[in-house]
């Protein structure tokens, strides 16, 4: 971890008084019965610039007109007007590509806010960090998000710190399940990608359902918008891939999916996935619960 | 406890997961209560897997005057379903599963498309491999093991839908009902054929997975969004088919929980009205 950049008067606060904590009650109970003690409670936050669009490029696609910009390496595909020329106004190319710059931007701006939390566990003597919350979202205006994630920091009494302290979703009852089934959180991994898709004139037609008409090429009537379920599909893949990469040889434990598709014209549409959960170890046999009972409730 | 917690701690250090795992790199979006349960089976988690259908409903199909049932918007439903659900078994094949669980399923419908997606988690059969014959359930982990400790297996995700544009009332009828608070048949009657379509074609595919029945079937009905007089009627639940070993009784154990909520005794009802 590079060097903290925590601010002095956070330092102090942490350095000495009572501890806080984020722990509702009964997660409070569970944490001390598995032998956990809170620390205190700890919080990063980064405030990224926001533009959809990458610097240097111009608005592509106009009237069919333009270049993809999908960097080298990255996810893209073009769609062939099977027409020929028609008007200036007939789009004659479609395009799917993956916008790494949105990419990159929010992993930078998720990262630093997860490196500064880490960093105020780190100060305060911390094993790890459980419980944790984290949130994207406009701060001053739509070109701005901020980045904030905030946990419990916990230590493990007369247990050495190990070389790099974990963190984890879970907190209470579910992290002690999880350690007696005999896996260790490692750390929390998260991913977005993002994935722009500008309509050829056959997915601007079957969009706005005019598919039907005879001189439209190879698709008519109810058909698959081949173009928009590529581009849907790519963006879960890429984000799937980027969180698998963080990894290693451990698993993903609760996975939880936000996918948003935001239209800005006909046919025309930019996909955001994000893809996050707990990355953890197994470090124990796998002890197996025995078979459930099966209960009535009579309420 | 702290000893599970102090080995948990010691092997943050080392970098490989322990011998026994069975299937280090998997991502699963499952509960720990739901991998436990799957454990306690003799089932694990394998990936996240996806699978998305939009198809196209052609200009005119919802813009008429004629009643009756919208059979493109139907058909497109069935499309954008059957190439969603392939996409899953593929993606579950891919990752050496044997099926997939906990399907989440999200269903749009707008005037010119119609949008599925489906996410679930592919699972296997510790140490077994995959038939290749992948099924597909909306079933939570938790149903699903008890569904398979009662001697069942899933066979698939089986969906119907049916569209159906409501006809208008004669003048004389309007005029006949006006003030009146009396059945509508019109409404009604479009409401039954929207049911009876899409019930009969979710057990056709049902049929067609040779399965016994459906379980978890669940509902969508009512006004589509942007046309209050197209009744929509949308059923999806799992296909599921009795094992060789024949039903087992789980026989469940009645009990009396004593966690029932406490009246709450509202301090603030002692304060003096103002005015009083």
């Amino acid at each position: 971890m590079p060097p903290s950049d925590l601010p002095e008067a956070a330092t102090e606060r942490l350095g000495h008084g009572a501890w806080s904590s984020a722990l509702s009650v009964p997660d409070f109970a569970s944490t001390l019965a598995l032998g956990l003690e809170p620390v205190g409670f700890v919080q990063g936050y980064c405030v990224m610039q926001w533009s959809w669009y990458q610097q240097g490029t111009t608005a592509p696609f106009l009237g069919g007109y333009g270049q993809p910009v999908a960097n080298a390496g990255s996810y893209s595909e073009v769609y062939r007007c099977p027409h020929g020329m028609v008007s200036a106004e007939h789009r004659t190319f479609g395009y799917n590509w993956e916008q790494d710059w949105l990419e990159t931007s929010w992993a930078q701006g998720w990262g630093l806010a997860y490196q500064r939390m880490m960093e105020e566990a780190e100060a305060s003597g911390a094993h790890g960090v459980i419980g944790v919350l984290d949130a994207a979202a406009p701060l001053a205006g739509s070109s701005t998000i901020e980045y904030s994630i905030r946990g419990t920091a916990v230590v493990v009494p007369d247990s050495p710190r190990p070389s790099r302290i974990f963190s984890t979703f879970l907190s209470g009852a579910r992290l002690a399940k999880l350690i007696e089934a005999g896996y260790t959180p490692v750390s929390v991994v998260a991913a977005m990608s993002s994935v722009q898709m500008i309509g050829y004139c056959i997915t601007r037609y079957q969009m706005s359902g005019q598919a039907n008409m005879g001189w439209l090429g190879s698709v008519a009537g109810v058909s698959s918008i081949a173009q928009v379920g590529k581009a849907q599909s790519a963006a879960r893949h890429l984000a799937r891939a980027k969180v698998r990469a963080q990894l290693g040889s451990d698993s993903l434990h609760g996975a939880h999916l936000d996918q948003s598709t935001r239209e800005f014209g006909e046919g025309d549409m930019a996909i955001q996935c994000v893809i996050k959960g707990t990355r953890v170890r197994r470090f124990k046999d796998f002890n197996p619960l025995p078979h459930p009972t099966t209960v009535v409730p009579l309420r | 406890m702290t000893d599970e917690l102090r080995q948990a701690m010691a092997a943050l250090g080392a970098g490989a997961p322990h011998a026994s795992s069975t299937n280090p790199g998997a991502t699963s979006d499952l509960s720990i209560d739901e991998a436990l349960l799957l454990h306690s089976i003799g089932w694990e988690p394998v990936d996240l897997v996806f699978g998305v259908g939009w198809w196209s409903i052609p200009w005119g199909a919802f813009q008429t005057w004629q009643a009756g049932e919208v059979t493109a918007a139907s058909d497109a439903f069935g499309g954008a379903m059957r190439e969603a659900s392939e996409q899953l078994r593929h993606e579950s094949a891919r990752a050496g599963g044997a099926g997939v669980v906990g399907v989440e399923i999200d269903i749009s419908v707008h005037s010119h498309h119609v949008d599925v997606t489906l996410t679930g988690t592919a699972v296997r059969r510790i140490g077994e491999k995959p038939s290749g014959d992948e099924f597909l359930s909306d079933l939570s982990a938790r149903d699903f093991s008890l569904l398979i400790r009662a001697g069942w297996m899933p066979r698939g995700l089986v969906a119907g839908a049916s569209f159906v544009i409501a006809p208008r009332r004669s003048a004389r009828q309007w005029a006949a009902q006006k003030g009146q608070n009396v059945e509508l048949p019109n409404l009604t009657e479009a409401l039954y054929l929207a049911r009876e379509r899409a019930m009969d074609s979710m057990q056709q595919m049902g049929l067609g997975l040779h399965a016994d029945g459906v379980v978890n079937v669940k509902l969508r009905e009512g006004p589509l969004g942007h046309n209050p007089r197209i009744i929509q009627f949308v059923a999806v639940g799992t296909a599921v088919k009795l094992a060789d070993s024949g039903h087992r009784s789980v026989e469940p154990m009645m009990v009396v929980p004593l966690d029932d909520p406490v009246l709450a005794f509202e301090a603030a009802s002692l304060r003096a009205k103002p005015g009083s």
